[in-house]
């Protein structure tokens, strides 16, 4: 399984697009550097003050680029499958004493690993940067490293499946794309936009079962901000109090998108152990 | 226990657009012994890759079993001691010769240390690449991914090697030490199963072939024998033969060709005999008589005509 992960960082390191990658992710880093000035808070904010920026600074920085890093970072590991599977590598794998599932959790997981370190690398300097210059220390947002990793396990986890489907990085990515930036963010307001414009019950059971079917990478970001802030997070259903206007997100969203992880991953694991190569 | 081992292999595709059935193999059976270098030949899509594949459990059959040193290859621990080259590899083009080596030493279940860098300069020392081993492949000539292609498969001092036209693209120099490599793999016991489009080599490296056509086995056996060709002889004489001894022969086989020392005949052993006793009695010394061979190219042209007209 080790010798599979590493060959995956190698690919990846190998690749054009992972220079691309950490390029965008040196300039969001030297933004921080350059723009985000709290030099002021020596000796004038208090610590409350200075802990509120920060959050906010945070909470900004993670709802901006959010579904961004996730979906460079499935660019950045979407042909990863399409060719292990191409002739004359894929024979050779399977010919080697490994079973078919240890071959395909292990490709998974040493990208899933590639991008947790890319996280490290990104959310830490983030992270370092505000601190040094603020000069509050607020652990939780290094959360946001675990968070976006799960959140782009459970997206790769579609690369997989198309992947083994289709063998094409392209279908892979568009479909990631449309999941992301179209869908479902257009199912986690369904009750507050939709719903207002459609009356037909059955229209909004679909939507409510796409919704609950459908990971819902964008919620993990409202699950990590409301972690940072210290915000009352519910257990299954989200709400939104009319009097504040205030929305609290609930545990469900990871819970239904680990599901379909889970779900995903075991098909895939089938389909491969089974197909003729 | 065969070291390959299958009972009625059946394998069916179905053609993606056509929805139409093809049969890759039909009722295919046979073992490989330990120490055997067994060629498969046929023309394109006669099944011979298919086999191949479904021995390693890369490709799943319709029907039937397959079995390596007894294990089904369905386990994965079955290829534990086998190596294999496929026809058209491709190894990750980031990584340089030894690290390829390494790679794939180490998915065989190799470990790496000591044990495994020796292995890999005695290999990469045997295919020459010892000045190319920390070049990036996606430099090399073809011949020289053909030779690391070899290495790899012979990495983790296999039992059974399978080879799929390893010698495609390679140089006739290189052939000549590739045969080689397969001959000596072979003086130690090991079992090489080789699938080859170039005859005149699987003739000069086998011990047994099997001819595929269009999914069945329609010929098997020993090298030797199958390039036997049936009641066909040749007779040498020490004397010259006369008009007499040349009419007495052409009695007996109206067919025979005869030259100045030389009888052919095919009319059977019989006739062969026939022409003998007529020659000593006519007080001719005859030197040699032999069984006439044919090359297995002439075989296996012969036996897929055949094959193809029934």
């Amino acid at each position: 399984m080790l010798t599979i992960i590493q060959n995956t960082f190698r690919e990846a390191l190998a690749k054009k697009i992972f220079i691309g990658y950490y390029i965008f992710y040196a300039i969001v880093i030297l933004i921080m550097i350059f723009l985000v000035n709290m030099d002021s808070v020596e000796g004038v904010m208090s610590l409350a003050d200075s802990k509120m920026l920060v959050h906010q600074v945070e909470t900004g920085f993670l709802t901006i680029s959010w579904n961004l890093i996730i979906f460079f970072s499935l660019i950045s590991t979407a042909s990863f499958i399409p060719s292990m599977l191409e002739k004359g590598t894929i024979d050779l794998l399977i010919s080697k004493p490994i079973s078919r599932p240890m071959i395909l959790i292990s490709k998974y997981l040493g990208a899933v690993l590639f991008v947790f370190l890319s996280m490290v690398f990104l959310m830490g300097s983030i992270w370092l940067i505000l601190s040094l210059k603020s000069g509050y220390w607020d652990p939780t947002f290094l959360l946001s490293i675990l968070w976006l990793t799960l959140a782009f396990a459970v997206m790769y986890s579609i690369v997989v499946i198309i992947g083994l489907t289709t063998q094409s990085t392209v279908v892979a990515i568009l479909v990631n794309f449309f999941l992301i930036f179209v869908l479902c963010p257009l199912l986690s307001v369904r009750e507050a936009v939709i719903f207002s414009l459609v009356t037909n019950e059955t229209v909004k059971f679909v939507f409510d079962f796409l919704y609950y079917l459908f990971p819902k990478p964008g919620e993990f970001r409202d699950i990590t901000t409301s972690l940072i802030n210290g915000e009352q997070i519910n257990m299954w259903k989200s709400s939104v109090n009319a009097e504040t206007s205030t929305f609290t997100i609930s545990w469900l969203s990871p819970i239904s998108s680990v599901l379909f992880l889970l779900v995903t991953m075991a098909y895939s694991v089938y389909y491969f152990a089974k197909k003729d190569y | 226990m065969h070291v390959i081992e299958t009972q009625n292999l059946y394998k069916e595709y179905t053609q993606k657009f056509s929805k139409q059935k093809v049969n890759a193999l039909n009722d295919f059976t046979f073992n490989v012994e330990q120490g055997e270098i067994f060629g498969l030949l046929g023309p394109n899509g006669a099944g011979k890759t298919t086999l191949i594949k479904i021995l390693l459990a890369i490709t799943f059959p319709t029907n039937g079993s397959a079995k390596l040193f007894g294990t089904d290859v369905k386990n994965h621990k079955a290829k534990t001691k086998v190596g294999y080259l496929p026809e058209n590899h491709k190894f990750p083009s980031y990584l340089t010769g030894e690290q390829v080596l390494k790679y794939y030493g180490q998915l065989s279940g190799m470990s790496a240390g000591t044990d495994m860098n020796k292995r890999i300069d005695e290999m990469l020392g045997m295919m020459n690449l010892t000045q190319w081993r920390n070049t990036k492949i996606k430099k090399y000539s073809k011949g020289m991914m053909q030779k690391l292609g070899l290495a790899q498969s012979m990495l983790s001092d296999p039992d059974l090697i399978f080879l799929d036209e390893p010698t495609d693209g390679v140089d006739p120099i290189g052939r000549k030490e590739i045969r080689d490599i397969l001959a000596q793999i072979k003086s130690r016991g090991k079992t090489i199963f080789l699938n080859s489009h170039l005859l005149s080599e699987v003739e000069m490296i086998c011990d047994r072939v099997a001819i595929l056509n269009k999914g069945d086995l329609i010929k098997e056996g020993n090298v030797d024998d199958l390039t036997k060709a049936e009641n066909i002889f040749a007779i040498h004489t020490v004397d010259t033969l006369t008009m007499d001894v040349k009419q007495k022969v052409l009695a007996i086989d109206g067919n025979a060709g005869i030259g100045e020392k030389e009888i052919n005949t095919e009319a059977g052993i019989d006739k062969l005999n026939g022409i003998i006793d007529s020659l000593r009695s006519n007080g001719v010394k005859i030197q040699t008589v032999n069984q006439k061979t044919s090359t297995l190219e002439e075989l296996f042209i012969n036996v897929i005509k055949k094959d193809n007209t029934n």
